[in-house]
């Protein structure tokens, strides 16, 4: 049991499946989805049937959780749709390096140092400002389907 | 103001130059060159020194009609703004001036500017009304009624008549224009006018009508006095749209509210709009007694007889005015008619329904007509005019009415038309709304006018051509509706919507249709028995060989249908066995051989079938399914165990001993086939739960219409209990997993269900035991998956989501059915799941739908038991939400979401309006605590302080609601509906806030003062008078009252911040007298600017003084403090603060601004 725990933390896309199958017809809006072989939130569910006498049929409308893209999806509400195995882990930023990396603090107290700044200006200037400012920021890492992206950020009060 | 044109030449220069300033400024408008400039110009037009001059001699000489338009806008703009402030004569001379322009210029060929002018002066004239001597009024009037009566040619007639439909519509408060006066001022206006001059505007309207019509007959209908009959029409039309009020005195009222009215009040809710007119006696000689009528009905034959080549007379404006006014008069009742047992009004219905037969009758040859293209406008005012008569009669008296001029019945004659409506209806084919759509619409309410259950000691009785009629009308029907229904079939699905929404939306039309049915029940059981045997027949014959969609459709109609003719919407009551299914059949003596009863079995039969899993992938598609359902849910309510009780619930000894009707009721009760019927319905009810995986909306009908009807009534769950179906269901519920399927609102409601079912047990510990049983499992999964070592990475996979989500829906379910019986175990089952829920609400912190979840779960959990709760369970309870609140808020402040997505980000935001308007749910649950308390021990040492808590709570709370979280309506609204209620009801205890806590209040009862939204201002103002009140109170009393938040103080800053009291006073002084605000909003602002001036008596003469200081003109100087004077002294208003002395002061503040607002704001 202890390895396999040891396994989830250490590497979240790794051995725990990405994907589950789960009934369209339960997944709802807010919830995740696969589309297009991208994780997605689900902004919108629409059902529908095919033909008055046929059987339900579930629309669905997600963003992808990293580009923000719009996706679109009909499945037939009685057949399974990939869910994705969507985490999100809270670290201590430590620094922010030139070229584009950041250092966080884990939680058992070493260093993952191998995740990028995001591209987008706004969303770059938003951590970076809150850094600059010697502020204590806890940034939030959502991972999914082998892809890993800074979701949130949160200040939990001025350096000490 | 000057005499007019007095003549000095620089102001005619002056005149000269503006005017053609606006004359440019309103032709670059129209070529859209540089447009918001020229509005800037037109604009400031209002601001200009000689304002009416002005106008006047644009008005007068300006060549461009636009200009001519934009003076007399200004010209009323400025007037209503400045009405206090004008002489008597100014305003006389204002108004006489709008009536002479109209009536000079009356062949002026730009009729809108007319038009403006003349609702220019009309609105003046009423802005005026009060001030006006009666002299003065009747002045003005004999203007307009020389012009009216054709004094000045046929142009100004009609400009006159013009003049008096502005008028009725701006002193009838529907129509009228605001001006910023309380709505008593429109009401006077309005009394008035009906006092003394509308039947006065009438009877000229009448005279116009008159002189003009030798004319109209005899020319073609282009000349100018077809316009004047047409607009003495609408006036007439338009004055019978009067709301009139003095006929009505008070016992009236009465009446009408409890007996005749009733009807009648019904028929106001149907599609067809139909107002019933009730001018009073007083009119009985102008509208019945003249002829009036009969002159009206021969114009508009003569007219039709004259015109009726030409296809578009029939849709031209006079005689579309012409019929609204004829039908307008059918609707005449009250007591224009004598006390004579209605002979007058039967004789009046009469006179109007052979001037109108031709309209209609005969049905066939006018349908054809219009099928070859006749206008179908004069058919459908026909069929109105038939259900204006069905309201006012009985129907006796509805069928006898035509009996008299022809044959034919009316009743009779309103069956071949509604026949041949259908017909039509069926030969188009098409979905769009046509003629025939229309047509059949105000039909079928003429239809359920007539056959609507009456009140006790009305008559109804219908004739027995009625019930032939009926009964021909609903075969029909059917007929109709299996077409449509057949041919409809292999339409997408895609258009329906949602069950639910596309039979709310038929339920009108069926239940006419239940009405035609039920009024010839002989007949249409039957049928109704047979269409279904034929098309089960088809069903197991066709088999596996033929397509059964079609049959299938068919029968979704009928069972939407017999669901209506068999049983009424209970809307959460038990309806009774229709009164027309019980009284009738009397000579059958066997209860299988009920009619009613051979129907419903035919149907259950049929649905039972459904749970062989062959025939159901045969033919039990979803859709027909979810017309099962509805079904079975919809007569169960009425037929399955009804209660003995409601069978004397008439206490009618006579039909209690009637041998059908009891067969009839008993037939489904507890001692005969009530149980096997029960337990088939939840054989399939468990059916469409497991085996129509997906179908939402069936299984929503299933869990919220179905399973509530049979766990609504205490004795259906007694045998509910002891079945082993519903066993089946509770064990697959507690157990198993399949049921994990179905999405998540639907776990809540069966939960719901399920829960509610222990009514059914023998006592309370057998309820709590059976509540235990079903949730126990949950529970404990629950505090498994939470103390799990490993819990942080299997909470995050989707299956573990799934289970977690489902289960705490399932618990909310549970909670919201918490009752007496069952509080002790839910109570149990929250307290087994507290420590788990603050550890799943860390865990899923950035999983914003299970945190919805677990706060909803405690919302409803804590709604359901805190006023059964002893002090003790209710220290740990507070105690638990108050961990929960602090736990959200350490998860949430300060955290800033990284989004690319727009969408996602709003997403976001969205979620935690929802969280938060969650949390605010949770604080006022926990308020109520102190207004309703069932707990029996209460020693005060235990006891929680609520108000405390609440405040602490609000406390963690609001830092987190941003002001562009207060956008959200509906939040915003929750948030100051809870802090208004604390602050009105614990104002002791914003003594003892911290400063923060404090300023954070303040923050926000001042953005609430300045909201858009009156009722959200209006509750801060009702804070302000609460604290502002016991501030007073307390101080009177010596104590310290708001202590240092009243007082002031010094920030840390070292700055000097107000008291509360004395800000507040501040802010609302300036609101009231400076900005915009809905008049709603004195009352209440004065109760709390009251208390405010009382406590702040030093800085309310500083400000008052201020304010005239400012004011340079002297007059306006002098005006104003003696205005601010009376505020605080008419009316022997003294310093206690009553409820005398508030609407003392309520008063006063109203003359107060009336008499300064006006120029305070324009200055």
């Amino acid at each position: 049991m202890s390895d396999e725990e040891h396994h989830f933390e250490s590497k979240a896309d790794a051995g725990a499946s990405k994907t589950y199958p789960q009934q369209a017809g339960t997944i709802r809006k807010n919830g995740y989805i696969v589309i297009k072989a991208r994780p997605c939130k689900v902004v919108e569910v629409s059902t529908s049937k095919t033909g008055k006498h046929g059987h339900a049929k579930c629309h669905f409308v997600g963003i992808d959780i990293f580009t923000g893209k719009k996706l679109e999806d009909i499945v037939p509400s009685s057949h399974n749709c990939d869910v994705p195995h969507v985490n999100r882990t809270d670290y201590q930023l430590i620094d922010i390096s030139e070229d584009g990396f950041v250092s966080l603090l884990t939680e058992n107290g070493s260093t993952k140092d191998d995740l990028r700044l995001p591209t987008d200006d706004s969303l770059l200037s938003q951590i970076k400002d809150g850094f600059g400012e010697g502020k204590d920021l806890v940034v939030t890492v959502m991972s999914a389907m082998g892809e890993e992206q800074i979701c949130a950020l949160k200040d939990i009060g001025p350096k000490n | 103001m000057q005499n007019f044109f007095n003549g000095r030449p620089e102001d005619l220069v002056h005149f000269q130059s503006t005017m053609q300033t606006i004359e440019h400024a309103c032709s670059s408008i129209q070529m859209h060159t540089n447009p918001a400039v020229a509005e800037a110009t037109i604009l400031s037009l209002r601001q200009s020194p000689q304002l009416y001059q002005t106008c006047k001699f644009i008005l007068e000489n300006s060549q461009v009609a636009n200009a001519r338009f934009q003076a007399a806008a200004a010209i009323r703009d400025v007037a209503i703004r400045e009405w206090g402030i004008l002489s008597a004569d100014d305003k006389r001379s204002l108004v006489s001036f709008c009536l002479c322009f109209v009536i000079q210029h009356a062949s002026s060929p730009d009729a809108y500017v007319q038009g403006k002018v003349s609702a220019v002066g009309a609105q003046l004239m009423k802005r005026g009304w009060l001030d006006f001597m009666e002299s003065e009024q009747e002045a003005f009037l004999s203007e307009v009624q020389m012009a009216v009566l054709g004094n000045h040619g046929v142009a100004a007639q009609f400009i006159g008549i013009n003049f008096l439909e502005s008028m009725v519509s701006e002193f009838s408060p529907a129509t009228s224009t605001a001006m910023g006066l309380p709505r008593e001022f429109h009401e006077q206006c309005r009394a008035s006018l009906e006092l003394h001059y509308l039947k006065k505007f009438y009877c000229w309207a009448q005279e116009a009508a008159f002189s003009v019509t030798n004319k109209v007959v005899e020319c073609d209908s282009s000349v100018l006095e077809v316009k004047v009959c047409d607009a003495a029409l609408r006036l007439m039309f338009q004055i019978m749209n009067w709301d009139f009020q003095l006929s009505k005195n008070a016992h009236e009222r009465a009446i009408n509210v409890f007996s005749s009215g009733l009807r009648n009040y019904v028929v106001l809710l149907k599609k067809s709009e139909c107002i019933l007119v009730q001018p009073g006696s007083s009119w009985r000689d102008v509208l019945i007694s003249s002829g009036h009528i009969g002159w009206l009905l021969s114009l508009y034959g003569t007219l039709r007889q004259k015109s009726s080549f030409d296809t578009y007379w029939l849709d031209s404006p006079f005689a579309v005015s012409a019929r609204q006014l004829i039908i307008q008069l059918c609707s005449l009742t009250g007591t224009i008619f004598p006390s004579d047992n209605g002979q007058m009004q039967e004789l009046h219905l009469v006179q109007m329904l052979s001037g109108i037969i031709q309209w209609i009758h005969p049905p066939d040859i006018i349908s054809a007509a219009i099928e070859n293209g006749k206008s179908e406008s004069e058919l459908l005012d026909g069929c109105r005019v038939l259900l204006y008569i069905a309201t006012l009669t009985t129907p006796m008296v509805f069928d006898k009415l035509l009996k008299s001029i022809s044959p034919l019945g009316t009743l009779s004659l309103l069956s071949s038309l509604t026949c041949e409506v259908v017909k039509a209806r069926m030969a188009e084919n098409t979905k769009e709304e046509t003629w025939s759509w229309y047509a059949r619409d105000i039909l079928l309410d003429t239809w359920t006018t007539i056959l609507q259950p009456p009140d006790i000691g009305k008559d109804a009785e219908l004739p027995p051509e009625g019930i032939r009629a009926s009964a021909c009308v609903f075969n029909l029907i059917v007929e109709s509706e299996l077409k449509d229904a057949s041919a409809s079939a292999f339409d997408d699905g895609d258009d329906s919507g949602l069950p639910q929404a596309s039979i709310s939306a038929m339920d009108e039309r069926l239940s006419s249709y239940a009405l035609l049915a039920r009024a010839a029940v002989d007949v249409t059981i039957p049928l109704l028995t047979k269409l279904f045997s034929e098309r089960f027949t088809l069903l197991y014959h066709g088999r596996g060989t033929s397509d059964p969609t079609c049959t299938l459709e068919e029968l979704y109609s009928l069972l939407l249908i017999t669901g209506h003719v068999l049983a009424d919407d209970g809307e959460g009551e038990t309806p009774l066995v229709p009164e027309a299914l019980q009284a009738h059949f009397v000579d059958i003596l066997e209860a299988k051989q009920h009619p009613v009863v051979v129907l419903s079995c035919s149907i259950i039969k049929f649905a039972e079938q459904s749970l062989d899993p062959e025939t159901r992938a045969a033919y039990f598609s979803p859709r027909l399914m979810e017309a099962v359902i509805w079904f079975l849910a919809r007569w169960s309510d009425t037929y399955l165990m009804p209660l003995e009780g409601g069978r004397q619930s008439d206490g009618d000894c006579q039909h209690e001993s009637q041998p059908s009707k009891k067969a009839l009721l008993s037939f489904f009760g507890e001692h005969n086939q009530g149980k096997l019927v029960l337990d088939i319905i939840v054989k399939i009810s468990m059916t469409t739960l497991v085996s129509y995986p997906g179908e939402t909306q069936l299984q929503e009908l299933t869990c919220c219409l179905l399973l509530p009807a049979v766990v609504r009534r205490k004795n259906v769950c007694a045998h509910l209990v002891t079945l082993d179906s519903w066993h089946n269901l509770a064990n697959a519920f507690a157990n198993g997993r399949s049921l994990f399927s179905l999405t998540a609102t639907h776990q809540r409601s069966l939960a719901e269900n399920m829960i509610r079912s222990a009514a059914g047990m023998r006592n309370s510990e057998a309820s709590n035991q059976y509540v235990r049983d079903l949730m126990g499992q949950m529970t404990s999964y629950l505090v498994d998956i939470s103390s799990d070592s490993n819990l942080k990475s299997i909470a995050q996979q989707p299956d573990a989501i799934l289970s977690v989500s489902c289960l705490l829906e399932r618990l909310r379910g549970a909670a919201r059915a918490s009752q007496p019986r069952t509080q002790k175990a839910i109570f149990e089952m929250g307290i087994s799941v507290m420590k788990p829920i603050l550890t799943l609400l860390e865990i899923y912190k950035h999983e914003s739908a299970v945190v919805y979840m677990l706060l909803k779960f405690v919302v409803d959990w804590v709604d359901g038991q805190i006023v059964f709760l002893e002090a003790k369970d209710t220290t740990i309870v507070v105690s638990f939400c108050m961990q929960l609140l602090q736990l959200y808020s350490s998860h949430n402040i300060g955290k800033i979401s990284l989004s690319l997505s727009s969408s996602l980000l709003s997403e976001e935001r969205t979620e935690k309006y929802k969280d938060l308007r969650a949390l605010l749910q949770l604080l006022k649950n926990l308020c109520s605590k102190d207004l309703v308390d069932f707990s029996s021990d209460s020693s005060e040492a235990e006891r929680t302080d609520i108000a405390q808590v609440v405040y602490l709570g609000l406390h963690i709370v609001t830092p987190l609601i941003s002001l562009e979280l207060l956008k959200y309506p509906k939040l915003c609204r929750d948030y100051f509906e809870l802090l208004s209620h604390m602050l009105e009801v614990y104002p002791e205890k914003v003594a003892q806030l911290n400063n923060e806590a404090f300023a954070h209040i303040v923050g926000t009862l001042d953005f609430g003062i300045h909201h858009q939204d009156t009722e959200i201002v209006n509750m801060c103002l009702r804070a302000l008078n609460v604290l502002a009140s016991y501030h007073y109170k307390e101080r009177g009393a010596g104590k310290e009252g708001l202590g240092s938040h009243a007082a002031g103080m010094m920030d840390q800053g070292g700055k000097w911040q107000e008291g509360i009291l004395s800000r507040f006073l501040q802010a609302l002084l300036q609101l009231l007298l400076f900005e915009d605000y809905s008049t709603e909003l004195v009352s209440s602002a004065a109760d709390a600017l009251f208390p405010l001036i009382l406590c702040e008596q030093g800085l309310y003469q500083r400000l008052g003084h201020e304010l005239i200081e400012r004011q340079m003109n002297p007059q306006l100087k002098s005006r104003l403090a003696n205005a601010l004077q009376c505020l605080t002294s008419s009316n022997e208003l003294s310093s206690t603060l009553d409820r005398i002395n508030s609407q003392k002061f309520r008063k006063n503040l109203y003359a107060f601004l009336g008499e300064v607002r006006g120029f305070l704001r324009t200055m």
